[in-house]
């Protein structure tokens, strides 16, 4: 562990201000437990966020950090990982604007694998205004704009980074902080694109068996059922159970990470600083020789 | 859950385990704050005063068993650290509620009170050492102590009538 970086570095002035209760809060200090286990200053680490209860997460660190727009927070934190590569990129942010108002940027910051760690607190609701229907609501839920039960089948968020090939997949829930913690940590030591999919219950507009007591009793340890996180095939089969079971642990991590957007950026910038010809030079080149 | 990661009982040192139950009172004194703050932000002063008073309770325990540190040990650097305690005594995020009741709030210290104790029963079979056994002993039963004062605490108070859920609105949408 490294003493010189303790959790209360990383930790704002700025009060939180979700609903006592929420699962929010148990995250917030996983984050600041696991940012002081990696070592990062505040100032090496920026975090990015949407809108919604979770996205107010980048104002309670001392890290960079912006608040953006509603399901902007992957493409701007991708682009914050390409202005500075050194930074140690955080993005933070809700099912809704992860997986409905966001859901265009998901696969496309997967294939492009920028060296970012995406911490989705689903909630299974639109906490922020009051309760209605996200993207990973249960079929049947009552809510004010489904106040019969939801028709629609919820997006699997497990299944559609893996399927989009992400090279870490993990689910958290603040009912265990130890193994939130570590599961953050990993995902920030990841070298690429890493998901966690924090089952964080809205206290006011969730369902009661959905709430973090029930956790506790409800969730089983991916390592306890014996699974290889190597094994892609075998992290599908798990992933279709979510709604379902509530497991945790690592899903999938790719053995062999291949080389993240962001290295290969600065391998080419490095080569074109070595002066090697870039190719509308060489075009330039032939012309004037003609 | 395992509430301490990376603590070897059967080689703690009295330093050590000092140390953590320092720790320990130093996270359930910034919880009852956190709760303080919560409670206040959400329009329930009299359980937000509460917790108030809760966390100078620990921070008064803390304050005790620092100053036993450092009559014993100085400033000799900790081998302990926050990162390896989750929740010994601090009572989980989970169970503050906008709107709770001071009867909820007690009923919450309680909890938490007997969750300290069970965590030192449980590590005193493991600890070696006489002086540290001694130690755990102490502070295992001041949980019961303080466990007896929150129960004292509890019967003063009504059984119902403080929980304001009782005639809150149901949340609407806007």
């Amino acid at each position: 562990m490294n003493a010189a970086l303790a959790p209360a570095d990383f930790k704002s002035p700025l009060k939180p201000i979700w609903c006592p209760g929420c699962g929010d809060f148990g995250v917030l200090q996983a984050l600041y437990r696991a940012l002081s286990a990696v070592g990062r200053p505040p100032h090496e680490v920026a975090f990015v966020s949407g809108i919604g209860c979770s996205s107010r997460i980048p104002g309670y660190t001392t890290a960079y950090g912006f608040n953006s727009v509603h399901g902007r927070a992957l493409p701007i934190a991708q682009g914050v990982k390409l202005a500075n590569p050194h930074l140690l990129v955080i993005v933070a942010g809700g099912d809704g604007d992860g997986f409905s108002i966001g859901g265009g940027h998901v696969p496309h910051a997967i294939r492009r694998n920028v060296d970012l760690t995406y911490l989705v607190m689903d909630n299974q609701v639109y906490g922020l205004t009051k309760g209605q229907l996200s993207p990973t609501s249960p079929r049947g839920l009552r809510t004010v704009t489904s106040p019969l039960g939801s028709l629609e089948q919820p997006v699997n968020p497990l299944l559609t980074v893996l399927a989009y090939g992400a090279g870490f997949v993990a689910q958290a829930t603040p009912a265990d902080m130890p193994g939130m913690t570590a599961l953050i940590e990993e995902a920030i030591r990841y070298p690429g694109f890493s998901f966690v999919n924090i089952q964080s219950p809205c206290v006011t507009f969730g369902e009661e068996e959905q709430q973090l007591r029930a956790h506790k009793t409800r969730m089983k340890t991916l390592g306890s059922l014996g699974h290889d996180p190597s094994n892609q095939l075998a992290a599908l089969d798990l992933a279709r159970a979510y709604g379902k079971e509530l497991y945790t642990g690592v899903f999938y991590r790719n053995p062999d990470p291949p080389p993240t957007y962001d290295a290969l950026v600065l391998q080419r910038q490095a080569e074109l600083q070595r002066g090697e010809p870039r190719p509308r030079a060489r075009v330039l080149e032939r012309l004037v020789q003609r | 859950m395992v509430p301490v990661l990376g603590i070897d009982f059967e080689r703690l040192s009295l330093q050590d385990a000092l140390d953590l139950a320092v720790l320990i009172e130093e996270e359930a004194r910034d919880r009852y704050v956190e709760f303080a703050e919560q409670l206040a932000l959400h329009h329930t002063p009299e359980v937000a005063d509460f917790f108030s008073r809760m966390a100078r309770i620990e921070e008064r325990h803390r304050t005790e068993l620092l100053q036993r540190r450092r009559t014993l040990f100085g400033d000799v650097p900790s081998g302990i650290d926050r990162r390896m305690i989750f929740d010994v005594e601090a009572p989980g995020y989970e169970e503050a509620r906008a709107f709770m009741g001071v009867r909820q709030a007690l009923e919450m210290v309680l909890a938490s009170e007997i969750k300290a104790h069970a965590f030192f029963d449980a590590a005193l079979p493991r600890v070696k050492d006489p002086q540290l056994q001694s130690l755990f002993r102490e502070l295992r039963e001041e949980e019961v102590h303080h466990q007896a004062l929150v129960r004292a605490e509890l019967a003063r108070c009504p059984e119902k009538g403080d929980d304001a859920e009782a005639y809150a609105d149901d949340p609407v949408a806007q």
